[in-house]
C-alpha cells in the first residue's frame, strides 16, 4: 500500500504534473471563494479543456477544483455571510458570528487547519480503502452494481434537507433523460426528438444548463449588495490554548462523518458538513452557544466536507460509481479521456490510479500553504462584483460546450436546462440530483438487464446474493430512516404548533 | 416594483405547478415510449425501463401534487427575473446562431453584449470596452492557449 502510495506520488512529483495540481486548487480555492460560481461550473467548463491533456493530469487538476473549491468556500462563508459552495452553508453560521466580533483571522484560520486535518484525514482513508474496496469491487456482478446503483439513487433523495419525494422524482427525471439516445444494448432509438439526440443529452450540456446558466440567470439582474468587509489582523488568528484544545474532538468527529457521507455513494460533501454541524450540537453540553461563533461548530462541519470531497472518490475509482454530481462530472472526464473507471481501472492504470490519490495528499498541503498566507488576496477577490463576473462566464459555457461536440444543439440545450433549472429552484426542486439520476441511469438500466438476463428474470438475487443482502439491507435502513425522522420531525412540529398558540398571528 | 414575495404565502397556482409540469413529463415519457418494445422479464427490450421510470414518475407527481395543494404553509415563488432571464438567453442564443457562420470572436463579442444588458447600471461606451476586453480574453485563452479547432472569423 505504501508502495503504491509512493509510486503515486513519484507520479505527482514530475514538475508538468505538479504544476497541473497546483493549478487545480488555485482555481478550485478562488471559484470556492467567488460566491455564484461552483466546482460543478468550473469543472464542466475545463472538461473540454482536459481532452488536451492525459488522463493522469485531468483527474489530478479536476480533483483539485473540487477540493479546493472546499477550502475556499468557508472564506465568503465567515467574511460575508455568503456560502461560497453548497458545503459551506453551515459554515456561516459559527463562522459569521465570529467575524462580526472582530474574530475573523481567528475564524479563518480554523476553518482552513480543520478543513487541512478533515482532508488529510480523508486522504488517508482513501489510501487504506482503496485495494480492499478493489478486491471486494472485483467480485461485483451485474446484481451487485444494480443494488449499489439503486442504493446511490435511495440516499441522494433520502438523505438531507428539503422533500425526499421531491429528490428522488428529480432523480428520475435524470434518469430519463439519460435514457435518450441509441439503447445500449439493441440500438434501438428512444426519446431522439432530432438527429443530433442520436448520442444522446450530453453530459457538458445538462450540468452546464442545470449548474452554470441557472446561477448567471438568477444573479445576473440582481442588484449589487453593499458588502461590509470585517477587518482582518493578521496577529490574532491564532485561538487561545483553551480554545484550541476544544477542536480535536469536533474535528475527528467531522472527519469521521465526512468520511462516511463522502463514501456513501448519492451523498456528497454538502450533506456531510450539515451532518457533522447536526451531530456536534445534538451531542455538545454547550448547545446554546451554538449560532454564536461556537469554535466547535465551525471546525466539524469543514472537517467533514473536506473528507467527504476525498472519500468521494472511493466508490468514482474503485467501482466506477459516482457518489454526487460532481463525481458524476469525473467520471465523464475520465470516459471522454478514454478510460473506463471501475475495479480494473487500479490494475490496469496504476500510475493514474495512485497519482490521483497522491494528489490529494500534496494538493491539500498547497492548499493549506496558499489558504492563510495569501488571505488579502482572497479578500480582494470578494470584492469583484458579479456583474463584471457574469458575461464572461456566459462565453465560457457557451465555448465550453460549443467545443465539446462541436454542435450548436448542444448550445441550445444547454439554455434550455438552465431555464428549467432556473424554474426548478424558484419551485422547490432541487437540480442535483438530477445529474445524478442521468449519469447512474444507465448503469441501473445496463446492469439491470444484464442480471435479468443472466439469471433468467429471478429478483431474488438482488437480496439472496452475499454482498447484495448488505446493499439491500443498507437500503432499506435509509429508507426506513428517513421516514422515521421525517415523522418525528412532523410530530415535533405539530407539538411546537398546539404548545405556542401565541406565535400564530 | 413588487417586493413584497418571499416572505408570501403561495397561490395555488404556485403550489401546485410543479406537480403538474411532473405530471406531463411522466405522461409524456409514456406515451412516446409506448411503441417500445418491452420484451421479456429474462429479455428485456428497450422499453422496459423508460415506461417503468415512466409509470414511477407519474405516480411520484401525484403525490407531490397533493401533498403540495394541501400544505398552506408553502411560501411563494420567488418572482421570476425577466431581464437576467431573457438577456441570458438572448446571449446564448446569439451565440449558437452566429459561432458557425461568423466565427468565434465575433459571436463571443456580441454575446458579451447582450448578456452584458441584463445589468441595470450599465452605459453604452461600458459595455463595448467590456466586451472588447471579455473577446480579447477569450481569443488569448480559446484559441492561443488551448488551441481549440473553431475558426477566429468568417472565412
Amino acid at each position: 500500500m505504501l508502495e503504491q502510495f509512493l509510486l503515486g506520488l513519484g507520479v505527482v512529483m514530475q514538475p508538468e504534473v505538479l504544476v497541473y495540481a497546483f493549478a487545480g486548487v488555485f482555481i478550485g480555492q478562488v471559484i470556492g471563494v467567488l460566491p455564484g460560481i461552483g466546482a460543478i461550473t468550473a469543472i464542466s467548463l475545463l472538461l473540454p479543456v482536459t481532452f488536451h491533456l492525459d488522463a493522469t493530469t485531468s483527474i489530478i487538476m479536476l480533483a483539485g477544483i473540487y477540493y479546493g473549491s472546499q477550502y475556499g468556500g468557508s472564506i465568503a462563508s465567515i467574511l460575508l455571510n455568503l456560502p461560497g459552495t453548497p458545503s459551506s452553508v453551515v459554515t456561516c453560521l459559527e463562522g459569521y458570528p465570529l467575524a462580526r466580533s472582530g474574530r475573523a483571522g481567528m475564524a479563518l484560520f480554523t476553518a482552513a487547519l480543520s478543513s487541512f486535518l478533515g482532508g488529510m484525514i480523508g486522504v488517508a482513508i482513501v489510501v487504506l480503502a482503496a485495494i480492499p474496496m478493489t478486491t471486494i469491487a472485483l467480485k461485483f456482478g451485474a446484481p451487485e452494481y444494480t443494488m449499489l446503483v439503486v442504493l446511490g439513487l435511495m440516499a441522494a433523495s433520502m438523505v438531507g434537507t428539503g422533500s425526499h419525494l421531491r429528490a428522488l422524482a428529480m432523480v428520475l427525471v435524470g434518469v430519463a433523460l439519460g435514457l435518450v439516445g441509441a439503447d445500449a444494448t439493441t440500438g434501438y432509438y428512444r426519446y431522439v426528438a432530432m438527429p443530433e439526440l442520436a448520442d444522446g443529452i450530453s453530459l457538458v450540456s445538462l450540468a452546464m444548463g442545470l449548474f452554470g446558466v441557472s446561477e448567471v440567470i438568477r444573479n445576473a439582474a440582481a442588484r449589487a449588495q453593499s458588502k461590509v468587509q470585517p477587518q482582518i489582523r493578521m496577529r490574532d488568528i491564532f485561538p487561545s490554548r483553551s480554545e484550541a484544545r476544544t477542536l480535536p474532538g469536533p474535528i475527528l468527529r467531522g472527519a469521521g462523518i465526512g468520511s462516511f457521507f463522502g463514501a456513501l455513494p448519492g451523498t456528497g460533501a454538502a450533506i456531510a458538513s450539515f451532518m457533522a454541524y447536526a451531530v456536534e450540537k445534538r451531542f455538545s453540553r454547550v448547545p446554546k452557544r451554538f449560532g454564536t461563533g461556537h469554535l466547535p461548530g465551525l471546525a466539524a462541519p469543514e472537517s467533514s466536507n473536506n473528507a467527504a470531497a476525498q472519500t468521494g472518490f472511493i466508490p468514482t475509482l474503485t467501482l466506477g460509481v459516482p457518489g454526487d454530481a460532481v463525481m458524476a462530472l469525473m467520471i465523464g472526464a475520465l470516459i471522454l479521456n478514454g478510460i473506463i473507471p471501475g475495479p480494473r481501472l487500479m490494475v490496469d492504470q496504476p500510475t493514474l490510479f495512485w497519482g490521483v490519490i497522491a494528489s490529494f495528499f500534496v494538493g491539500n498541503i498547497i492548499l493549506l500553504l496558499i489558504n492563510i498566507p495569501l488571505i488579502r488576496l482572497w479578500v480582494l477577490m470578494l470584492r469583484v462584483p458579479y456583474q463584471k463576473l457574469y458575461p464572461v462566464i456566459v462565453i465560457m459555457i457557451c465555448v465550453g460546450v460549443y467545443s465539446h461536440r462541436t454542435s450548436v444543439i448542444d448550445v441550445v440545450l444547454t439554455l434550455v436546462f438552465g431555464i428549467l433549472g432556473y424554474l426548478m429552484k424558484n419551485y422547490r426542486f432541487e437540480p442535483a440530483p438530477v445529474l445524478l439520476g442521468f449519469v447512474l441511469g444507465p448503469l441501473l438500466e445496463d446492469n439491470f438487464r444484464r442480471a435479468m438476463l443472466i439469471y433468467r428474470g429471478d429478483f431474488t438475487i438482488f437480496v439472496t446474493r452475499p454482498i447484495c443482502t448488505v446493499l439491500f439491507t443498507c437500503t432499506v435502513l435509509l429508507i426506513a430512516f428517513s421516514i422515521y425522522s421525517s415523522i418525528s420531525q412532523r410530530r415535533r412540529m405539530a407539538a411546537a404548533a398546539t404548545d405556542g398558540p401565541a406565535s400564530t398571528p | 416594483m413588487m417586493q413584497e414575495t418571499g416572505q408570501m404565502r403561495a397561490g395555488l397556482f404556485d403550489r401546485v405547478v410543479g406537480g403538474i409540469v411532473l405530471v406531463l413529463f411522466g405522461i409524456a415519457m409514456l406515451a412516446i415510449g409506448w411503441d417500445y418494445p418491452m420484451g421479456r422479464v429474462n429479455q428485456m427490450g428497450p422499453g422496459f425501463v423508460p415506461l417503468s421510470i415512466g409509470v414511477i414518475i407519474c405516480l411520484l407527481s401525484v403525490a407531490i401534487f397533493w401533498i403540495d395543494l394541501r400544505d398552506e404553509t408553502i411560501s411563494s415563488a420567488p418572482a421570476l427575473d425577466w431581464r437576467g432571464l431573457i438577456f441570458v438567453s438572448a446571449a446564448i442564443l446569439v451565440f449558437a446562431g452566429l459561432v458557425e457562420f461568423a466565427g468565434l470572436l465575433p459571436s463571443m463579442f456580441l454575446a458579451v453584449v447582450v448578456s452584458k444588458l441584463a445589468d441595470r447600471t450599465n452605459r453604452p461606451l461600458g459595455i463595448l470596452v467590456y466586451a472588447g476586453l471579455a473577446t480579447l480574453a477569450g481569443w488569448l485563452l480559446f484559441l492561443v492557449v488551448l488551441e481549440l479547432p473553431i475558426p477566429a472569423f468568417w472565412r
